[in-house]
């Protein structure tokens, strides 16, 4: 139907006309991503050395830590996701991102709501509520805009050129729909017309979980779908398997929220389901797993030749890391010793940091060659960041479980005072800024790559890169076959 | 001549988009046991696997969920053996209520009475005596002269049996029987309904030496 060079042209088409918006939310993603990995080591540097910063009100513990979590979550988190998500929608639908322009418009929209909300959570305007922090003014501005850029995922996916839809697109395509369902929900009930009492840290938790797990996850697997059928050349093994997990797994986020609160102020059912949800989850994330590292299975040496695979397969770990602390913590037995520690945080960043913005690294080294025209200037900056991610991942999570644990059984010591607990948790909490020491680092280096590859000065000098023809991929030799 | 370019630099694609689209279709269509990736068991595995997930999340279910109780916060609480306790009441205790509202006035909460003006029920020979005399009391009032505990009384008790029904007059005869010290057994409703039938013709007080001969 299509020869290889129409292909090509079309797919030439496609990254010119997502060219500026999909720079917009990558460059204003990076730009968050730096500032809030430093406001995020401010605030973990205050937990070992109170005196840091500590005499400016702006950069007190209690605003500092929500700003630096608001910045990564809706600054980089939700900028690179509408990148890279509206990225691969047009490419997988074979359809130009139409009227750019009104994309750019959302990602000025976007950008002064989160840029106007964290300097409101450091002004003292925030509010109680976790990942609901951004004063309420702005989140008028920021659903209007979010109103825009889904409606281009899914129109692009609606005006789709092709006969055959992908596994990434069901991904994106759902995740488009819920994160504004949570979004109002969580909104109306607990700022427009608030729930009483004990049903508020529900709804609050219902939707962190959502967010996470309805929102970020799904677009770090459409990226895990796309890049390791797309730069292995070999299709995706047990390909039966990605329609059941897939439903298996939404359904089971959907209710899992209650698991957070084990022990909390909400009638035990509530809890309850929840851990069953995450029973449920279990079989998903097995049959995800198996798809995707049964493709990578036998071919790791692929991964010392490509950047991107790296990260997929960092993001592939955390991804796997996440769901089986999150099952764990589900569980009461674990929970009366983890919940309230540091691992319960762990459980969070291993999602949104492990699983999702690895991925999004990956992603990104793939994607803007393709928008600029030009390779990446420097090699050894895309090595040091992807070492930095790796090591920073190792020693937070290792800090954060051994920390987690000896802060649990602390705690459950009535014979124990508070002041030793803290005491104890010192060195980890100096570990923990090692770590996220490294993550800045690596956060460094990929910002300064980027500026330096996209800005236009000094490139007339360098050629344009060489993308050689992929070439069309062919189905597995059966076995026993002629 | 320039240095070979750095492979990191570069991504280059393995397969191309419209390909990846075709060729998962038709994975997607295959039956398991066709599908790449070998052992033909899996599907079967995985079945197994969701079963037992299912399984196991129902009896945590049953275990943990409390019967879906929107008032049980600790599904660790151990229930009541036989049910929630449910609060005894007797009737000396509802008629406390009748006592408060109504015979306080006159016999004091203390049961004693005024020395001289209204007679003690703590400790009286006639509250603790026979019910006969006392429901016909309450029924119709008291008056001229009555010895109580030794001491003489002349006054005139308000006939109640307009006022208060069968159950309320054995309910607070109850508690006069049993409060203060007082070791009477309790009053029946029916004994009240029998002896308000008997001496429904009734329309004055009953005097002390009316009710003597009844017995004690």
């Amino acid at each position: 139907m299509n020869s290889p060079d129409n292909n090509r042209l079309e797919q030439q088409e496609i990254d010119a006309s997502a060219k500026w918006p999909v720079l917009t939310f990558l460059g204003s993603a990076l730009c968050w991503l730096v500032l809030g990995g430093a406001l995020q080591l401010g605030a973990a540097l205050q937990l070992h050395t109170p005196a840091f910063l500590g005499g400016c009100e702006w950069f007190t513990y209690g605003r500092l830590a929500p700003a630096a979590q608001n910045a990564l979550v809706y600054g980089w988190g939700m900028n690179a996701a509408f990148g890279f998500g509206l990225w691969l929608m047009a490419r997988l639908s074979a359809s130009a991102l139409r009227h750019g322009g009104w994309l750019f418009v959302a990602a000025q929209f976007w950008n002064l709501g989160i840029t106007l909300g964290v300097l409101g959570i450091l002004t003292g305007a925030s509010t109680s509520f976790e990942l609901l922090e951004l004063p309420r003014f702005v989140t008028v501005l920021l659903l209007v805009a979010y109103a825009l850029i889904g409606l281009w995922a899914v129109s692009t996916f609606c005006l789709r050129n092709t006969e055959h839809v992908y596994v990434s697109q069901w991904y994106l395509f759902g995740a488009a729909f819920w994160f504004p369902w949570l979004y109002t929900v969580a909104q109306v009930m607990l700022f427009q017309a608030p729930v009483r009492g004990a049903l508020q840290p529900l709804v609050n938790a219902w939707y962190v979980n959502g967010l996470y797990g309805l929102w970020f996850v799904p677009v770090a697997l459409a990226a895990a779908y796309y890049f390791l059928p797309k730069i292995l050349g070999r299709p995706l093994n047990y390909f039966y398997l990605p329609a059941a997990g897939f439903w298996c797994l939404v359904v089971a986020t959907a209710f899992s929220g209650g698991s957070r609160l084990i022990g909390g102020p909400v009638p035990s059912w509530v809890a309850t389901l929840g851990t069953v949800a995450n029973f449920v989850a279990v079989p998903a994330v097995v049959m995800i797993s198996m798809t995707l590292f049964g493709t990578l299975a036998g071919r790791y040496a692929a991964l010392k030749e490509s950047i991107t695979l790296r990260f997929v397969f960092l993001g592939l770990l955390g991804f796997v890391a996440a769901s089986l602390l999150n099952f764990a913590l589900s569980l009461r037995s674990v929970a009366v010793l983890l919940q309230f520690t540091l691992v319960g945080e762990l459980r969070d960043w291993l999602l949104f940091y492990g699983c999702f913005s690895t991925m999004m690294f990956g992603a990104a080294y793939f994607i803007v060659p393709r928008l600029t025209g030009r390779a990446w200037r420097s090699g050894a900056l895309v090595r040091a960041h992807c070492g930095a991610t790796a090591l920073g991942l190792v020693v937070l999570t290792v800090t954060l479980l051994a920390a987690g644990w000896q802060q649990g059984k602390l705690l459950n010591d009535p014979a124990v005072p508070f002041a030793d607990l803290t005491k104890a948790m010192l060195p980890w909490f100096t570990a923990r800024s090692v770590a996220l020491m490294l993550l800045a680092v690596g956060h460094l280096a990929f910002f300064v790559n980027f500026c330096w590859s996209v800005c236009p000065f000094g490139s007339a000098a360098e050629a344009p890169a060489e993308f050689h023809l992929p070439p069309a991929m062919s189905l597995p030799a059966k076995e026993g076959h002629a | 001549m320039n240095p070979p370019p750095d492979k990191h630099t570069l991504e280059q694609a393995g397969a191309s988009d419209e390909s990846i689209r075709q060729v998962h279709t038709q994975l997607a269509h295959e039956k398991p046991e066709q599908a790449g990736g070998g052992y033909a068991a899996y599907p079967l595995v995985l079945l197994g696997l969701m079963c037992s997930s299912i399984f196991f999340g129902s009896i945590y279910l049953a275990h943990y969920s409390s019967h879906f109780d929107p008032l049980i916060y600790n599904e660790n609480a151990k229930p009541v053996a036989g049910g929630p306790a449910v609060p005894v009441v007797t009737p000396a205790m509802l008629g406390k209520r009748v006592y408060t509202n109504i015979c306080m006035t006159c016999h004091q909460q203390n049961g004693q009475g005024q020395a001289g003006v209204y007679p003690p029920l703590a400790g009286s020979e006639w509250a603790q005596g026979s019910e006969e005399r006392i429901i016909r009391i309450v029924l119709h009032g008291l008056s001229g002269p009555i010895t109580v505990e030794g001491k003489e009384f002349n006054n005139a008790m308000t006939p109640l049996g307009t006022v208060l029904k069968d159950e309320q007059i054995a309910n607070v005869l109850s508690f006069v029987r049993q409060e203060w010290g007082n070791t009477a057994p309790e009053v029946k409703a029916e004994t009240v309904a029998r002896i308000r039938a008997e001496t429904a013709s009734r329309t004055q007080p009953w005097t002390a030496a009316e009710l003597e001969k009844l017995g004690k």
